[in-house]
C-alpha cells in the first residue's frame, strides 16, 4: 500500500514559535545580564581626589562667559554641568570632567549656547594640598589648605611618602574642617610629598567597620536561617507530601502565608506577636540579632518548605513501601531510602532559603531595627548608605551581596554536579 | 503458605469484601484479573502496605494481620520495580540484610549467592540507571529474596519485557521457585504466562477470588 504521500495538508512552520520563545527568553536573560553589568560598570573603581569647597558662584552667563579666579600652578577638579561646553584656561580648553592644572590666575567657563543667559551649572573645586603634619603618639594630624569634607570613620589613601607605615589606606580617627587624623607608625615625612585621595567605594565599604559587621552578621544569620529552615522544612514537607489528614488544606494555606504576605507585614506581625511574649524573651529577641534570624526565617522557611514538599512529591511512595517490606520502619525508610534521593531538593531548598534570607529587608527593618553594628545586615547597610546620600556606598554593598549570592550558587551547583556525576 | 480469610478492603470508592484465598506453602500461585479489579491492592494488603478493614491474613503459620510490613516476612517486587536510585546493586541486595544487622561476611556471602542465582554477578557495582529492564527485574527479585522471605509477591513482573527476555525471565522465576522453595503469588494479565508458571490459578473478578483448576 505504498503511494505518493497524501497532499493538500501542510503543517505551518515551527519557526515563528521557536523564534518567539527565543526572543522572549533571550530578552529576559539580556535584562538580567545588563542589570548586573550596569552595577559593575557604574561604580568608579579608581581613587578620587580629596577636594575643597565649590568655587563656582551661582549666576547666569550674562556676558556669554563666566570667569573664576584660581591660584596659578594648582590642580582643580572640573565637572561640566548641563549648560556648559567646557572650560578655557591659558591657551587650552578642557571639555571632559576631571583634574586639570592651570598656570594662569583665572579660568573661563564656556556656556553651551552663548548668549542664552542660562544659569551656571558647572562645578570647580580645588584639590586639597597638605600644609603640615604633626605626629603625636602615633597619630598624624594632617592640615590641608582647604576644607576637605571628610568625615570620621571614612578612609583615606595616603601616598607619596617614603616613611614606613605611612602609605596605604588609613581610617580617619578625627577631623575638623581642614584637619584630619589617622594612626601611623614612626617618623614624619615632609608635608610636600604627602598626597591624599579617597579610595574607591568598594574599598571604603570593605574597610568600614559597620559594613564589615554587617557582612559578618549577614553571613552568619543567613547560614543559621538556612539550617533552621531546612530543619523545619524537611519534616513539614515530608508530612505534607506523604500523609492525608483532616485540615490539611488549611495547613497548606497557612504555610504559604509568609510567601504571599507583604514582607513588611511579616515584620510587623512578629513585632506585635512579641508584645505578648514574656518580657525576658522579647527583651532577648526584639531589636537584637535573634530578631534578624527570626525575620529571615519566617520568609525563607516558607520557600524551603515548598521546595521540600515538591521534592518529596516527586519521589514515589513505592520506594518507602518496598523498604518497609524489606524490614524498615518508617524512620529507617525515610533516612535510608528517601533522604538520599532528596539531596538535590535539599540543596535547592537550602540555596533558595539562603538567597531569600540574604535579601530580606522589610521585616528586619521593622522587627530588628537598623542599628549599626548590632542588627545591621547587608540590605540594611545599603539602605543606610542611601539615606546618607552615598549612592556609591550603596552600590558597593550591592556588589558585595551579588558576590555572596554568586559564590553560594556556585557552591550549590558544584555540589549538585558532584551528585550527578558521581 | 498464604491464607486470606474474608478480608475487606477499601480504597477511596473502590471496595473489596469477603475475599478469601488459599495458597499452600511452596506453591506458585498466579492471580489474574482485569486491570483495576484490585489485584495490586490485594497484594499490598498481603504485604501490609494497606490496612484491611476486616478478616485475617496468614503467612506461613503466623497471623500477620496486625504486623507491620517489616515483620511479615514477605518479599515484594512492585510493577515498577522501585530500585533505590542512590544505591548500587550490591547495596540493594544487601539492604534487608543490613537492617537485620548481619555480619559483613555473611552479607557478602548471601549477596554473592543471590547474584549467582539471578545471573547478575557482573552488575553488582552498577547503579539502577545503568541497568536494562530485564537486569533491573532480576535485581528487584534479588532484593526481595535476600532476607529469605516465606512469601514472594510479584506484581506483573514480566509486563514490560520483550518476547525473548520474557521467556528468559520465566525460566528464571521457575528456577528461583525450585531452588528457594518460596511461596510465590504472581499477578499477571497474560494467560500464557499463567499457564506456563502457575501451579495454582486464581482469578479476581466481581470482588471475589476464584480458584481455577
Amino acid at each position: 500500500m505504498s503511494g505518493p504521500p497524501p497532499s493538500g495538508f501542510r503543517v505551518a512552520s515551527d519557526k515563528p514559535f521557536l523564534v518567539g520563545l527565543g526572543v522572549l527568553g533571550g530578552s529576559y536573560l539580556l535584562i538580567i545580564a545588563a542589570m548586573v553589568l550596569a552595577d559593575l560598570m557604574f561604580l568608579d573603581y579608581g581613587d578620587r581626589p580629596v577636594l575643597g569647597p565649590e568655587m563656582v558662584k551661582q549666576g547666569r552667563y550674562t556676558g556669554g562667559e563666566a570667569t573664576v579666579a584660581v591660584e596659578p600652578g594648582r590642580s582643580y577638579f572640573f565637572q561640566r554641568g548641563e549648560n556648559e561646553a567646557g572650560l578655557k584656561l591659558d591657551d587650552q580648553s578642557v571639555t571632559g570632567d576631571g583634574l586639570f592644572q592651570t598656570d594662569g590666575s583665572t579660568v573661563t567657563l564656556l556656556p553651551d549656547q552663548p548668549g542664552q543667559n542660562k544659569p551656571v551649572t558647572a562645578s570647580l573645586r580645588p584639590k586639597a594640598r597638605v600644609l603640615g603634619i604633626a605626629v603625636t603618639n602615633h597619630v598624624a594630624t594632617v592640615t590641608t589648605d582647604v576644607m576637605h569634607g571628610l568625615l570620621w570613620g571614612e578612609f583615606i589613601r595616603v601616598s607619596g611618602t617614603d616613611a614606613p607605615g605611612w602609605d596605604g589606606v588609613r581610617e580617619i580617627s578625627d577631623t575638623t574642617t581642614n584637619q584630619l587624623s589617622f594612626a601611623v607608625a614612626d617618623g614624619t615625612p615632609p608635608a610636600t610629598t604627602l598626597s591624599l585621595s579617597k579610595p574607591n567605594p568598594l574599598v571604603q565599604a570593605l574597610r568600614s567597620r559597620d559594613i564589615r559587621f554587617s557582612i559578618k552578621l549577614s553571613l552568619v544569620s543567613c547560614t543559621l536561617t538556612t539550617l533552621l529552615s531546612l530543619w523545619v522544612a524537611v519534616p513539614i514537607g515530608y508530612m505534607m507530601s506523604r500523609f492525608e489528614f483532616r485540615g490539611k488544606p488549611v495547613i497548606d494555606t497557612l504555610l504559604d502565608i509568609p510567601i504571599v504576605l507583604p514582607p513588611l507585614v511579616v515584620g510587623l506581625s512578629l513585632l506585635i506577636l512579641f508584645r505578648y511574649m514574656p518580657e525576658w524573651l522579647s527583651d532577648a529577641v526584639v531589636y537584637k540579632w535573634p530578631a534578624v534570624v527570626l525575620a529571615q526565617f519566617m520568609v525563607a522557611c516558607a520557600f524551603a518548605v515548598r521546595t521540600m514538599r515538591v521534592t518529596f512529591d516527586q519521589i514515589p511512595q513505592r520506594f518507602e513501601q518496598v523498604a518497609l517490606t524489606l524490614g524498615c520502619n518508617r524512620r529507617q525508610a525515610f533516612w535510608r531510602v528517601i533522604m538520599p534521593q532528596a539531596r538535590g531538593g535539599l540543596l535547592a531548598a537550602g540555596t533558595l532559603a539562603w538567597a531569600r534570607a540574604l535579601g530580606e529587608f522589610g521585616p528586619i527593618l521593622v522587627f530588628a531595627g537598623a542599628t549599626r553594628q548590632k542588627t545591621e545586615v547587608l540590605p540594611t547597610s545599603a539602605f543606610l548608605e542611601l539615606q546618607a546620600g552615598r549612592t556609591e556606598g550603596m552600590l558597593a554593598v550591592s556588589l558585595i551581596m551579588i558576590a555572596a549570592a554568586v559564590v553560594v550558587f556556585i557552591i550549590a551547583r558544584t555540589l549538585g554536579m558532584k551528585r550527578i556525576f558521581a | 503458605m498464604i491464607v486470606l480469610e474474608n478480608i475487606a478492603l477499601r480504597q477511596g470508592s473502590f471496595e473489596l469484601s469477603d475475599l478469601s484465598l488459599d495458597l499452600a506453602a511452596g506453591e506458585y500461585g498466579v492471580l489474574m484479573g482485569r486491570s483495576g479489579c484490585g489485584k495490586t491492592t490485594l497484594l499490598e494488603a498481603i504485604c501490609g502496605l494497606r490496612k484491611i478493614e476486616s478478616g485475617r491474613i496468614i503467612l506461613g503459620d503466623r497471623n500477620v494481620t496486625e504486623l507491620p510490613p517489616a515483620e511479615r516476612g514477605v518479599g515484594y517486587v512492585p510493577q515498577d520495580r522501585a530500585l533505590f536510585p542512590t544505591l548500587i546493586v550490591r547495596e540493594q541486595l544487601a539492604f534487608a540484610l543490613v537492617l537485620r544487622a548481619l555480619g559483613q561476611t555473611e552479607i557478602t556471602r548471601r549477596v554473592d549467592e543471590l547474584a549467582e542465582l539471578l545471573g547478575i554477578t557482573d552488575l553488582l557495582d552498577r547503579t539502577p540507571d545503568k541497568l536494562s529492564g530485564g537486569e533491573a527485574q532480576r535485581v528487584a527479585l534479588g532484593r526481595a529474596l535476600a532476607h529469605r522471605p516465606l512469601v514472594l509477591c510479584l506484581d506483573e513482573p514480566l509486563a514490560a519485557l520483550d518476547e525473548e527476555l520474557h521467556d528468559e525471565m520465566c525460566r528464571l522465576l521457575e528456577r528461583v521457585h525450585r531452588e528457594t522453595g518460596v511461596t510465590i503469588l504472581h499477578i499477571t494479565h497474560s494467560p500464557s504466562e499463567a499457564k506456563r508458571l502457575a501451579g495454582c490459578h486464581f482469578r479476581l473478578a466481581n470482588g471475589k477470588v476464584q480458584r481455577d483448576e
